[in-house]
């Protein structure tokens, strides 16, 4: 019981020097928490709205998927005759059906030509008015859709770009383009999460969105009282034979929950993971933490154990302190969570996805998820600390101050992490040579693992070194006070190096990722100079397929020597060895496009694989299945007519990043086999220049597709332009998820100043008294935080830059052959972390200076 | 009788004064009403300069405080401390921390040195932060006179508490300060090493012309110095001129005799 008490005075009088790691433990908790409660409470709302949005049973035509998405390959959902309608109304069970058509193939636009979609990657939707929308939403203006004129929207979209009734809109199919007046606006009565919504009335919905009259993409059925949804689909489904697909609402809302889950599985493992990296590097702040209090109170440990305390009931005080520092910083962190996830909430709303707060789930394993989390790493992070503190001899009491660490230690932890370093770098080595990058992944992987923890060991041998040679560089300037910031870096090693391993990690990370982001950059632009013929690439961001008006449309700019065309389909392929592959991806495309982008082949011309009936193959393909010029594919295209047999007339190289592993054939010879009406609409566009006539080609080309916003007109310059820009937004999205861990590591490195603070106030206060003025006093202490920050910063970018450049060998493999090294990224983020450093010194070199000199010298 | 103020104000050497340090009627309160405790009662107070003066008294009778508040250390209620012919008293942080680095010297009870830093280092530490270049020869002769000569590259830790003391008598010598102010140097020393440590003060006062006081309770360390004061209850109840150690003795009885009488 005395173990508690101890242990509880000792925390509550120390509750400054925990503070710190507190806060590491709360926003590490508070990460995973707010991931639970965000992607929880997103599928809260994704539930909600599919199990408002179902109708007891939905008929869809046999080419939808699970879901009832109607988005299809040739611009126009599969649809069914009016006659099925008949069919299931006539089914038993059935209380009343209705035919629904709608189309997410579609995009809307101002009358300024602008386009309405979202912004926030939801769906846009367009669709018939009809009782099922009817039910979870009500006209707050104006009325519903009745004849071509008109069109209903709702209300977040009307909202988010000020539409009011009476605009005109239009609705750009793959059928044309319609445009109408808004007649009504209606509002959802749960919460949409981001989709874009249009109504029309039935007739023109058919028209406009299928170009056919009298068909539906599905049937609402809503099933007499009484009756289970599950009897009523075996009904219907027995009227209507085997053509179609019939889901109860149970079964559609679980195909999107399915959907949305498995999207937002990925997101949620993510973040998880940035929360992961956060707690690893606050696991280095808690053992800083300890390890200092443990030092600081040497003595007073000494005199417990003199007076009979025993190693675990000392190990034990020690553990009990890290628990309520666990369950403090956790219980914290799991409100923070909550908040953070109301937060994030109101910052997607404000890129366009609405999330309620009234659907904030927080599910009963989020708090425990969170707690055990936060209280076990903590114990854990403190266990080491707790049992140098059980190893304390009573003779410490007896003695002036804690014993300095042993020199073996230093020995041991030397050749531990100097031989898991070397295995790292022999990992890493291993994975640049390999030759398969399945194989090489696992070698990179363990590199990357092994050479980070040999770091973490060797850290504080490393500081010594480092530490001395950035004191030579950067410190000499500032004189005695740079030379005594040095020397204060330098007499706890550990401490050091635990405290620059923090930041280490964070920064490894940002650096290895800047390295592979800016070498992808480097070998696609490298490559589009050296390959692409092509002056203009046309497609659409938001991955919408090019309507055949629009392929028109471009086709009529002027001073253009041609238009490629440019098709994307799966299909059966039977090779030569005898193997079937299902559902393969080939691409199908003007004879143009083997001069619009040079591939590099291995054998044949890839001219040739134009010819009618023939293809090509790239060189692992050919190699994995036995294909050599002239070998014969059963290529059966989805939904073609017969297989066609087509010849292997050009083998291309696998060493390639545009377009790497596409098979070629021409679209003629697709046509052959695929009817028209089923035909794929083409996914890119690539027009060139007449000589000369480049400036006023791509002028012409953006004009003739101003009525298409959905598309975008690119030269080879903002081509490249806008591959930067990708990766720079993907790679910024990483920073921003790593700035937690490094924002812990800055904390810890304010902990660690601030323990050091605390720790020398006596030295302080004599250096005070003998003259040295709060000025010098701040700026010492400054100058040790940038050292230990650019220490960790070193260490972080080397090993980083390390592992980038082993991916980049490894994913040459894969066609990233340009090794580029972002410099500026790399300068701007050690430059970074010195004002890290200074920022880190703010508050504990303020209170260093507001010492009180006496007392300072009176403590004991 | 609360002032010591009995020395000539001219005729020292130089065109300096003969005083290095006064204090009048300082007064040091701490608290505020009936808590409010009076560390220093008006105490009037001269240092003569190149001498060796020791305050002396029981705990609590305020000479720690007299001491802190003489170097700048600490600041007074009301009254005024003169360093020469500046005024203290009133000083911002920046100015008085200036005045202790060029024209005071410390040497503390314990803890003097930073561990970080070797002897020499320490010893030189008050003009590199000034930014000042040390006298070599002035710096050499300290360190022959303090024995230091085999020692100057060893951390603190490898020292000895007497040798630490004594890199603290020479980190004070150094600089050539006005004054050397000492609170209870020997006190954490066995008598041989204070012996020393007080020889060293003895002869650098001799022999350099230092200025020093010293706060002491040890009779003996007391006999060192030229002058000795005697506090209690935040007055100067008594000094003596060429102590030593039984007249020290004596007087420090007498006073207990008269507190308890009276």
């Amino acid at each position: 019981m005395t173990v508690m008490k101890t242990s509880l005075r000792n925390f509550f009088a120390h509750k400054g020097r925990m503070a710190l790691s507190a806060v590491a433990v709360l926003l590490s908790v508070a990460f995973v928490c707010g991931t639970l409660v965000f992607t929880d409470t997103m599928s809260t709302t994704f539930d909600k709205l599919f199990a408002a949005t179902a109708s007891d049973v939905t008929v869809s035509a046999k080419g939808a998927s699970d879901t009832g998405e109607t988005q299809s390959d040739n611009g126009k959902p599969p649809t069914m005759p009016a006659s099925v309608l008949e069919e299931v109304r006539g089914a038993d069970g059935v209380k009343s059906a209705e035919g629904t058509v709608f189309s997410t193939s579609v995009t809307v636009v101002d009358g300024d030509k602008d386009s309405l979609s979202p912004t926030s990657g939801g769906p846009t939707i367009v669709g018939n008015w009809n009782a099922n929308d009817a039910r979870t939403m009500e006209i707050s203006s104006g009325q519903a859709p009745r004849g071509p004129e008109q069109v209903m929207v709702d209300a977040d979209t009307a909202e988010k770009h000020h539409l009011k009734l009476g605009d005109e809109i239009g609705v750009i199919t793959a059928v044309g383009t319609h445009r109408a007046k808004i007649s009504g606006i209606a509002e959802f009565q749960v919460t949409n999460p981001g989709a874009a919504i249009f109504y029309l009335d039935t007739k023109t919905a058919q028209e406009s969105l299928l170009g056919e009259k009298g068909v539906y993409t599905n049937v609402n059925v809503t099933a007499a009282s009484g009756l289970s949804d599950a009897q009523v689909k075996k009904n219907v489904t027995a009227a209507l034979g085997g053509g179609y697909q019939v889901q109860t609402a149970k079964e559609v809302a679980d195909a999107n929950a399915k959907d949305v889950g498995d999207f937002m599985g990925v997101m949620k493992y993510a973040m998880l993971g940035f929360a992961g990296i956060a707690f690893l590097v606050g696991i280095f702040l808690i053992i800083n933490t300890f390890s200092m209090l443990v030092a600081q109170r040497t003595r007073e440990i000494g005199l417990m154990r003199a007076i009979g305390s025993s190693r675990r009931q000392v190990n034990r005080s020690v553990l009990v302190e890290a628990l309520l520092l666990g369950v403090f910083g956790s219980v914290l962190g799991v409100g923070a969570g909550v908040g953070l996830a109301i937060g994030l909430m109101k910052l997607m709303s404000a890129t366009g996805m609405n999330l309620s707060t009234d659907d904030l789930t927080v599910a009963w394993t989020t708090p425990v998820v969170g707690l055990l989390l936060g209280i076990v790493v903590t114990v854990l992070a403190a266990y080491l600390p707790a049992r140098r503190a059980g190893k304390v001899s009573p003779m410490a009491a007896l003695r002036d101050s804690g014993a300095p660490a042993g020199a073996r230690s230093g020995v041991v932890r030397a050749v531990l992490g100097l031989a898991l370093t070397g295995a790292g770098g022999y990992g890493l080595y291993l994975a640049s040579q390999a030759d398969k990058a399945s194989e090489g992944s696992v070698w990179l992987g363990g590199g990357v693992v092994l050479s980070l923890i040999g770091f973490v060991v060797i850290g504080p041998v490393l500081a010594g070194a480092v530490v001395r040679v950035l004191g030579a560089v950067v410190l000499r300037i500032f004189g005695p006070v740079g030379r005594m910031a040095e020397r204060n870096a330098l007499r706890n090693p550990r401490r050091t190096g635990a405290t620059g391993a923090a930041l280490m990690i964070g920064l490894a990370l940002v650096a290895c990722l800047s390295v592979v982001g800016s070498s992808m950059v480097a070998s696609a632009t490298d490559q589009l100079d050296k390959t692409v013929g092509t002056d203009f690439i046309i497609q659409s961001d938001s991955g919408q397929l090019i309507t055949p008006q629009a392929v028109e449309a471009a086709k009529s700019a002027e001073d253009l020597t041609g238009v490629t065309e440019y098709k994307w389909t799966q299909a059966d392929f039977t090779t030569p060895d005898g193997k079937t592959l299902k559902d393969t991806a080939i691409t199908a495309a003007d004879p143009s496009y083997a001069t619009d982008l040079r591939t590099e082949t291995v054998a044949g011309d890839l001219k040739d694989a134009y010819k009618p009936d023939s293809m090509s193959v790239h060189e692992k393909f050919a190699k994995d299945h036995d294909i050599t010029l002239g070998s014969t594919i059963t290529v059966a295209f989805k939904d073609g007519r017969a297989p066609a047999r087509l010849t292997v007339r050009a083998i291309t190289s696998s060493d390639v990043v545009i377009d790497a592993g596409a098979m070629y054939t021409s679209i003629d010879t697709m046509a052959t086999y695929v009817p028209a009406e089923k035909m794929p609409l083409d996914m890119l566009l690539f027009a060139s220049a007449k000589d000369g006539q480049e400036a006023a080609a791509y002028t012409s080309l953006k004009a003739a597709l101003d009525d298409y916003p959905q598309y975008t007109v690119r030269d080879q310059t903002d081509y490249k332009e806008a591959l930067k820009d990708q990766i720079g937004q993907l790679l910024n999205m990483i920073y921003g998820l790593l700035a937690l861990a490094i924002i812990v590591a800055v904390l810890g490195v304010v902990n660690t100043l601030a323990l050091s603070v605390v720790e020398r106030t006596r030295e302080i206060g004599l250096m005070r008294a003998i003259g040295l003025s709060r000025r010098q006093l701040r700026r010492m202490i400054r100058l040790e935080s940038v050292v230990i920050a650019l220490f960790g910063a070193l260490l972080g970018l080397g090993l980083g830059m390390g592992w980038g450049a082993t991916a980049q060998q490894l994913l040459a493999l894969e066609g990233l052959k340009v090794l580029d090294i972002p410099w500026p990224t790399i300068t701007a983020v050690f430059l970074g972390s010195a004002f890290v450093g200074l920022f880190a010194a703010l508050v504990p070199a303020f209170r260093a200076g507001r010492m009180n000199v006496l007392n300072a010298i009176a403590t004991e | 009788m609360t002032s010591a103020v009995t020395i000539t104000r001219h005729g020292g050497t130089g065109g300096t004064t003969a005083v290095a340090a006064r204090a009048r009627q300082v007064v040091k309160a701490y608290g505020s009403g009936e808590t409010r405790v009076v560390a220093l009662d008006h105490v009037d107070v001269d240092i003569a300069r190149g001498q060796f003066t020791a305050i002396m008294g029981p705990s609590g009778s305020g000479k720690s405080t007299l001491m802190h508040c003489l170097a700048g250390l600490d600041s007074v209620t009301s009254g005024q401390i003169y360093l020469d012919e500046t005024e203290i008293t009133g000083l911002k942080d920046k100015k008085l921390t200036k005045l202790r680095r060029d024209r005071i010297g410390f040497i503390f009870q314990a803890f003097n040195l930073l561990p970080t830093l070797n002897a020499l280092e320490n010893i030189t530490l008050p003009m590199d932060i000034a930014g000042r270049k040390p006298d070599k020869a002035w710096l050499g002769r300290v360190v022959d006179t303090v024995g230091l000569a085999d020692r100057l590259k060893h951390r603190p830790t490898q020292l000895s508490g007497g040798q630490q003391q004594r890199v603290a008598v020479a980190r004070a010598l150094a600089a050539r300060p006005e004054i050397i102010f000492g609170d209870e140097p020997t006190g954490n020393l066995d008598s041989r090493a204070g012996a020393e440590v007080l020889g060293f003060l003895r002869r650098s006062v001799d022999e350099l012309g230092q200025t020093i006081v010293m706060v002491t309770h040890d009779p003996v360390a007391a006999s060192y110095a030229d002058r000795v004061l005697y506090l209690a209850d935040g007055r100067i109840v008594d000094e003596m001129y060429e102590p030593t150690a039984d007249t020290v003795l004596d007087r420090m009885k007498d006073f207990d005799a008269r507190g308890r009488t009276s």
